[in-house]
């Protein structure tokens, strides 16, 4: 039984209402997920022995993915196509495994991620789409650190590989990719922060009437290959 | 609405504390399809996602219902407060985990009342509901509101807010009540009065306006007065006859976000055979029965394959009582070990804790371990029916400490009866030996840090036990009390001591022996606000003393005065098999500082072997009488 173990990597969709559990809260789901399945685990050792598991670029509550990425150690090597449909079989509809497979690169390798942020603001126009797309030529984009006025600024311009604001069926639509970088990872939030503040959009204290949401589609390289 | 349908949901669940206990959709939740089910159910708890969730009658009762194809039950935990602002300001409506609809069209709602301090929770949850939350104000097309669970062995508290109240044991009752439902609907008979009636012919089932009560000058209970003929004049408990063929689940909704108990639990047998004089689960869940190991060893591995939970605690009111635990924890741990899942025992009796039975359930997760002698001296102890001695806690420690334990709880109680200021001493006496104990080890063999918890809460009579008659003690004596108990401890080092605000025990004294009378303040208070009284930084006593004065109540009646022995109690309309009789004999022992010994060594005439049952421990079953002294 010295088998050395293996990390399958498994590509998965949280989405839907599943955007509001916590990385947290997802890390103890799969752990119960992947023992449904039946996967040959490899245990950590010790008095409490857990699977092991490694999530890239981990996120925050509110944001939906189609592009999630953890890599689970196994103990021995077995069928990708049947780990695909063994989890899937003890998963809801919200989260979701697209892929699995032996990698051959490593969580590190991921650098930049891509996002749609769509916002329902009043005032929405293809001319504060345009005043979107300026803020973001802006020599420097600062934000707040902290949601109280006074915390730290924090220069995000370099995280920012690009970021294009379009008008569309009264909303405002942005596609941007972000670093995702582990010691500089950009989380979405502070875009939408940056133009709150330059712009104006959901300025209005009505939940009800307005609001964005955060989709993350994909996941690239350094040199913006694909990463998987 | 559907909770998820509401405009920019996102943006309010992204402003509140965990959205996850929002969203439904968990894995092994049960979907059926509206227009396919005759019936559809609504199981209510009165508490947080996380609590609610944990609670094992609700995982039951959820799996029975919906084991029938005509009934769809769902569950509806209460918003916490942050949620419920929300909810108020955007009017969002209290919706179901499962098809998240507003809980207004469901036919019947069923609340889960465990403590007592859970009823303006559970009446707000109807508020949030639009539902009327007196029964007399509830319209013809209002869903039928059902009260279940361990508070309504005295449901007068509650009796204007509930149209039926389930006594004892749910998985049968709660199906005749669906039943009778669909039928009286397909037959074209159902009106909310003729239900009503119809209900109280089930066997444990009190529809509380079918009564009147009539008081005595004095404010005591005269009577109670059924309004028909047919009515029974008490109601009398229903139990589960055989738990190895009653249905179990096979698997059990998994939560997204943590809740408290966050695993399989096993229910090992109903019923209790020791008989604390001051402890009402001890006395209502009889007769004890067992199930087998061999059906719950099936039921283990059935639920782990089907959850993947990597821990199983066994649970009834002491475990160590269970007559087969041996060949249970043996036939379990067969496999847990291989498959990385360890078992856990939450509660343990001083006189039967062993060093086997340590090391079977994994322990290593936490370093402490809990044990309650309830008193500091062996005279209380006897008072209460304890059986546990001091050479029994010692033993029970010295294993602990051996097993590599080094935090040791004790759970004690103030204000028993006929307590006196040694055995508050004694608790501080006893917690220090058990210090010595620790010291007496060699140094090599101790694991580091010994720490012994006092944790010490305030006696609370509660209906159906020896102790249902005693005054409880007042707020300032419990004070004084907590404060004596303080001094006496010396070794603040070692010994950390914790307490119960007597002023929650003290409200809790007043749901747990009030009556009807207690209606209008309770409304008031929903009236007003409250809510989550269970909740530290809800519980607000200075304003539940302000609501009972302005609804002319006297707390002191229902807390600090005895009952009289010959008093109608507001309970005696339930019948829950044990007999005010064998109450009273009890009540008798405990003044002569006599112990009882346990149903195992002897039958002690409780009454409740009337009920009937399986796998017991009482005599067989004559099929009359409860006393066989």
């Amino acid at each position: 039984m010295n088998n050395t173990p293996i990390n399958l990597r498994i590509k998965f969709k949280k989405v839907g209402t599943l955007q509001y559990i916590s990385h947290l809260d997802l890390v103890r789901t799969m752990h119960k997920i992947v023992t449904r399945a039946r996967l040959p685990l490899w245990y950590t050792e010790g008095f409490n022995p857990k699977p092991k598991m490694v999530f890239a670029a981990p996120l925050s509550i509110g944001t939906e993915s189609v592009c999630e990425f953890m890599d689970l150690r196994l103990s021995e090597r077995c069928d990708t196509e049947w780990a695909i449909r063994s989890l899937n079989e003890n998963m809801t509809d919200e989260l979701v495994v697209l892929d699995a497979y032996y990698p051959e690169t490593k969580h590190t390798d991921l650098k930049w991620l891509g996002y749609t942020i769509e916002i329902d603001t009043l005032g929405a126009s293809a001319d504060l789409a345009d005043r979107c797309n300026a803020a973001f030529l802006s020599e420097s984009i600062r934000v707040n650190k902290k949601a109280k006025l006074g915390g730290a600024e924090m220069e995000i311009k370099p995280l920012i590989k690009s970021a294009v604001a379009e008008y569309r069926d009264g909303r405002i639509y942005l596609e941007c990719i972000l670093s995702a970088d582990a010691s500089a990872f950009l989380n979405p939030e502070y875009v939408v922060k940056y133009l709150k503040g330059s712009v104006g959009i959901l300025s209005s204290e009505n939940l009800f009437s307005e609001g964005y949401s955060i989709f993350r589609h994909s996941a690239y390289k350094g040199d913006m290959s694909p990463f998987a | 609405m559907k909770l998820m349908e509401t405009p920019h949901i996102s943006s309010i669940l992204k402003s509140i504390e965990k959205p996850g206990r929002y969203i439904g959709g968990e894995y092994n939740r049960i979907m059926k399809d509206v227009d396919a089910v005759k019936c559809r159910f609504a199981f209510a708890f009165p508490d947080t996602y996380e609590i609610g969730m944990s609670n094992l009658g609700v995982r039951i009762l959820y799996d029975v219902l919906n084991k029938d194809p005509d009934v769809w039950c769902e569950r509806v935990y209460a918003p916490w407060t942050d949620m419920l602002e929300k909810m108020k300001e955007y009017s969002i409506p209290l919706t179901t985990q499962e098809s998240g609809d507003e809980l207004g069209c469901f036919d019947l709602i069923g609340f889960s009342l465990q403590y007592e301090l859970c009823y303006t929770t559970a009446l707000a949850m109807m508020k949030m509901a639009g539902i009327p939350i007196f029964t007399k104000d509830r319209e013809e097309s209002c869903p039928i509101i059902i009260g279940g669970g361990p508070c309504v062995y005295n449901p007068e508290p509650i009796a204007d807010f509930f149209d039926v109240i389930n006594v004892g044991e749910g998985e049968e009752v709660l199906l005749e009540i669906c039943h009778l439902y669909i039928d009286m609907k397909e037959r074209g008979e159902y009106t909310r009065a003729a239900f009503l009636r119809a209900a109280s012919g089930i066997e444990g089932v009190y529809v509380p306006s079918l009564y009147d009560v009539i008081y005595n000058d004095d404010g005591t209970i005269r009577e109670f007065v059924p309004k028909y003929d047919e009515l029974p004049r008490r109601i009398k408990k229903r139990i589960i006859e055989d738990l190895d063929t009653v249905s179990y689940p096979e698997k059990l909704v998994m939560p997204y976000i943590e809740t408290v108990h966050d695993r399989i639990v096993l229910e090992i047998y109903r019923g209790c055979i020791r008989g604390c004089r001051f402890c009402q689960a001890g006395m209502v869940y009889r007769p004890i029965r067992e199930k087998s190991p061999e059906v719950l060893s099936k039921c283990a591995r059935c639920l782990y394959d089907s959850t993947g939970y990597d821990e199983i605690s066994l649970i009834s009111l002491s475990i160590s009582d269970y007559s087969k635990l041996r060949e249970l924890t043996d036939s379990l741990l067969e496999w847990t070990d291989e498959a990385n899942v360890s078992l856990s025992l939450p509660s343990l009796r001083i006189d039967s804790f062993s060093e086997e039975l340590m090391q079977k359930v994994s322990s290593v997760r936490t370093g402490g371990i809990t044990f309650a002698p309830e008193a500091g001296t062996q005279r209380l102890r006897d008072v209460i029916n304890k059986n546990v001695t001091e050479e029994d806690l010692m033993r029970s420690v010295g294993i602990a400490f051996r097993g590599g334990k080094s935090n040791v709880k004790l759970y004690f109680m103030n204000g028993l009866p006929t307590e006196t200021e040694e055995d508050i001493k004694g608790i501080a006496d006893l917690a220090g030996s058990v210090v010595r104990e620790y010291y007496r080890m060699p140094k090599e063999e101790r694991p580091r840090g010994v720490g012994v918890t006092i944790s010490v809460s305030c006696f609370v009579p509660k209906p159906f036990t020896p102790f249902q008659w005693e005054k409880q003690d007042s707020y300032e004596t419990l004070m004084e009390k907590q404060e004596y108990l303080k001094a006496c401890i010396t070794d603040r080092k070692k010994i950390r001591y914790t307490y119960h605000d007597a002023k929650v025990s003290r409200l809790e004294a007043v749901f747990a022996r009030g009556d009807r009378r207690l209606a209008p303040a309770i409304a008031l208070a929903v009236e007003e606000g409250m809510i989550f009284d269970a909740w530290e930084e809800y519980f607000d006593y200075d304003k539940w003393v302000d609501i009972f004065a302005r609804c002319g109540i006297d707390i002191d009646f229902y807390t600090t005065r005895g009952f009289a022995l010959d008093e109608v109690l507001p309970w005696d309309i339930i019948d829950c098999g044990v007999t005010k009789e064998f109450l009273l004999r009890e009540r008798e022992r405990a003044y002569a500082e006599k112990t009882t010994p346990s149903c195992k060594e002897h039958c002690n005439g409780c009454g409740a072997n009337k009920l009937g049952g399986k796998n017991r421990w009482c005599p067989q079953w004559h099929g009359k009488g409860g006393d066989e002294e």
